[in-house]
């Protein structure tokens, strides 16, 4: 069926939103979502935060918080602003961030551990269920809320295209697909965030985008949202007189945004306050981050505010005797949230390592160092590094931009809530200019603090549903190695290396299919084997089939695979039948691996397995 | 019903009192908003109290049908909308707590600390949900005209007033008008007793 709508969904870290497209009449607009506002309580708001509360039985009344379209079902959670909300003085309760916890390489995310370290006695989640819990709740919230608004299309209409950080892994990538199949969404076309805002800009900018950028620009798109920072980039060549886009690195999960720079001014406020004899209670302390990440915003928009009075009320009924009073000044502000995220570092400064200590613990795993400058340094090295290693990126992106230590962008399209402050925008511009010999680095026009991930998704939608207007060329960000283990004796205290075989390349396009000749498998029917996999977004050169000597120095371990083969008519039970690897990317941007059978065309699918430890 | 009216109208009444006191000039604003919100609970009431049930089940008309069918409308619905609708200045302003406590014994700058939290919070709930925008953009001050056929719930005409509109004269006030209305929605019917305010919160360790 021809879609007659296009559906953008942004399932965010800290909020999630939807846009629709109309093919028809070509528009474009974020739509509500029903939800939980509070206690009998319900109403609809353009985000749904991507917040679960898991409530007492006796907390609540069941009809107190059923959704109008799961009357019949029992109460397992409330998702979204009351849950948000009312969880944050209820943290045992809350899940939040299930979407780190999705690509959370220790913790397997279909096991439920969440809300983590809780002790609650009712069932607990897995990251996959709190991901599908998200999107059954946008698919009905959106639905419900447009049903109000006398406007009725339904899923199947539509062309849904769902959105992920570009720094996905294939596990965390497929997991997001699967939970949007089984949350009633049917199979969704996979978009990287960072490419949704560029979308989104090209969009708002009309016909003017041609002219902001040229061939031979590189764009980095800098995204810093409220939890997670991503940054990936885009070259721009001329292909016969178009201009034609391609995505050319994408970066690490880097789980620092600006909650962290709220808190960081909440814990600078509390200090003074406490330094003047004034203590506050937790409740305080929430309003104290709530009230300085609004003071922030005002006073980042505003120059001319040389400080912002901020009051917090306390608990208790007695407003007048209860509220205790301070203020963010402009000094401290800059010094915390320009200084402290965004200072003027060289650009061989990079990110301090975290150190680990001996009996680790898995929780989510937070940048330890809270420098977004050094974060931006270590992504455009790494970059600069993925570009080198393959002769026709290295062309593509041209001599200059690798003159320096690290891949120089020549112009920044930023993205996420952190950059309505234009001081920061120019900051990173300043940072940037400085790495380049003091050529100025600068801003793509028509920044859109709000939902163009959403509405950028949709418009991506639109653009395959009908065939036209503009594709950034991306494929697979990432190349993918499966594990050979070398037969050689053994030597005790001495662990044989393990080979890796390239079986995805870096930029494999969607819709493409490749078959690992000369590297035969044999798999015995009737028992699952299992395979190390292996990944790395620094190795654009890498061509299929190739074997790098040394996985686990080179490479990042991702997941196991898992086959299991029935036992199958013509091959004796135990006896190895002959297999190639067969690569898929599919049209909606999933990764799929087969083992092939050499001798004819039967196929059997591999699983991607969390490592557990 | 009649009792939240007067209740409010009183408290409407405190508010614009309390700003014509010269010592808490400084938080005149806040006291406006205040006096503004209130406003709204009074119209709201009597808004209420004049349509009673036709109102809302007008509101509540065909999509919502799904959430009438499974939870019935009663009687009181009205009474219950308003003091959800109060809560909700409450929660987000503290404004029942500012307004209950004694004003007396606190210095200006306490109560200025104090009217600080219901302003930010009750600005940013009447502007989730009401479009609230002047009845006319002209400064106050200004000449401007009534133009004939206006509105009588538009204008409050004071002064000599003669001949035939349109009427010209001093803009003494810009008035505000609500554009748009969106309140949250209850899920349950209310039962015999009224939503609570503000529940009793009690910390467990």
């Amino acid at each position: 069926m021809t879609p007659k709508y296009s559906l953008g969904i942004d399932l965010g870290t800290s909020n999630s939103a939807v846009a629709l497209t109309d093919l028809e009449s070509d528009e474009t607009e974020v739509v509500d979502v029903t939800q939980i506002l509070g206690p009998n309580k319900i109403g609809e708001k353009p985000t749904l935060p991507s917040a679960l509360y898991i409530p007492h039985p006796d907390e609540f009344p069941r009809e107190a918080c059923a959704l109008p379209w799961a009357k019949d079902r029992d109460i397992e959670a409330v998702v979204g602003s009351f849950a948000r909300d009312h969880g944050a003085l209820v943290p045992d309760r809350l899940i939040t961030s299930a979407k780190s916890w999705l690509s959370n390489p220790h913790i397997d995310p279909r096991q439920p551990v969440l809300p983590w370290k809780s002790s609650i006695k009712e069932a607990k989640l897995s990251a996959f269920e709190c991901s599908r819990f998200y999107l059954e709740h946008l698919r009905e919230g959106i639905l419900y809320a447009e049903h109000r608004e006398g406007r009725d299309w339904q899923i199947p209409e539509c062309q849904v295209v769902l959105t992920v950080p570009a720094s996905f892994d294939e596990v965390a990538r497929t997991l997001t697909a699967e939970a949007a199949a089984a949350a009633g969404l049917g199979k969704v076309t996979l978009l990287e965030e960072p490419l949704a805002a560029f979308y989104a800009w090209t969009a708002q900018a009309g016909r003017e985008w041609r002219s902001q950028v040229r061939p031979g620009d590189i764009v980095l798109v800098c995204d810093v949202g409220g939890g997670t920072a991503d940054f990936s980039l885009i070259a721009v060549a001329d292909r016969e007189g178009d201009l034609e886009l391609e995505r050319i690195s994408v970066g690490e999960h880097i789980l620092l945004g600006g909650d962290n720079m709220d808190l960081a001014l909440a814990y600078t406020l509390q200090a003074a306050l406490e330094a003047e004899g004034k203590s506050i209670d937790h409740w305080q302390f929430l309003a104290l981050v709530h009230a300085a990440s609004k003071a922030k915003v005002t006073m980042l928009e505003d120059g001319a505010i040389a400080e912002a009075p901020i009051a917090l009320p306390s608990r208790g009924s007695s407003l007048l005797a209860g509220t205790v009073s301070t203020k963010l000044d402009r000094a401290t502000l800059e010094q915390v949230v320009l200084e402290g995220f965004f200072p003027l570092t060289a650009a061989s400064d990079l990110p301090k390592e975290a150190r680990r200590s001996g009996l680790q613990e898995f929780g989510l795993p937070y940048a330890a160092d809270p420098v977004v400058s050094k974060h931006l340094a270590r992504f455009l090295h790494r970059s600069l590094g993925n570009v080198q290693a393959s002769e026709a990126l290295s062309r593509l992106v041209g001599d200059k931009a690798q003159s320096a230590e690290l891949l120089m962008p020549t112009a920044v399209l930023f993205n996420g809530g952190v950059f309505r402050a234009e001081p920061i925008r120019r900051r990173i511009l300043d940072l940037l200019t400085s790495w380049n010999e003091e050529h100025p680095v600068r801003e793509l026009e028509g920044f859109q603090p709000d939902l163009a991930v959403a509405k950028g998704a949709s418009l991506y939608g639109r653009n395959r549903a009908t065939g036209k207007g503009l594709r950034i060329k991306a494929g697979a960000a990432r190349s993918y190695y499966i594990g050979l283990e070398t037969s050689m004796p053994a030597v005790p205290g001495f662990k044989p290396r393990v080979k890796a075989l390239c079986v995805v390349p870096q930029g494999m396009e969607e819709g493409s299919d490749l078959l690992i000749e000369g590297q035969e498998f044999g798999l015995i029917t009737g028992q699952p084997t299992d395979f190390r996999f292996f990944s790395s977004e620094v190795r654009s050169g890498d061509t299929a089939g190739q074997i790098l000597p040394d996985a686990e120095s080179a490479l990042e371990e991702t997941s196991l695979l898992e086959v299991d083969l029935p036992s199958l008519d013509g091959f004796p039970p135990g006896e190895a039948v002959p297999v190639q690897i067969n690569a898929t990317v599919t049209e909606l941007g999933t990764l799929e691996l087969w083992m092939k059978h050499t001798k004819s065309d039967r196929r059997w699918k591999v699983e991607f397995r969390v490592r557990t430890e | 019903m009649r009792i939240v009216s007067i209740l409010a109208a009183v408290v409407l009444v405190a508010l614009t009192a309390l700003a014509l006191v010269p010592e808490v000039s400084a938080y005149h604003w806040e006291l406006s908003v205040a006096a503004v919100a209130v406003a709204v609970v009074v119209l709201l009431a009597l808004l209420a109290s004049r349509s009673g049930t036709v109102e809302t089940s007008a509101q509540a008309a065909a999509p919502a049908a799904a959430e009438s069918a499974a939870f019935p409308e009663v009687a009181n619905r009205a009474d219950a909308e308003v003091v959800s609708f109060l809560a909700t200045f409450q929660e987000r302003g503290r404004l029942v707590d500012f307004l209950m406590d004694d004003i007396t014994p606190y210095a200006d700058a306490q109560v200025g600390a104090a009217a600080r939290v219901v302003h930010e919070g009750c600005k940013a709930a009447l502007a989730e949900h009401f479009g609230i925008r002047p009845v006319r953009d002209e400064r106050e001050g200004a000449r401007v005209e009534v133009p004939a056929g206006f509105a009588a719930d538009d204008y409050r005409l004071t002064g000599a007033i003669s001949g035939e509109a349109p009427f010209t004269g001093t803009l003494v006030h810009r008035g505000w008008r609500a554009e748009w209305v969106k309140l949250p929605r209850a899920l349950k019917a209310a039962d015999d007793r009224l939503p609570t305010i503000a529940p009793a919160e009690v910390d467990l360790k």
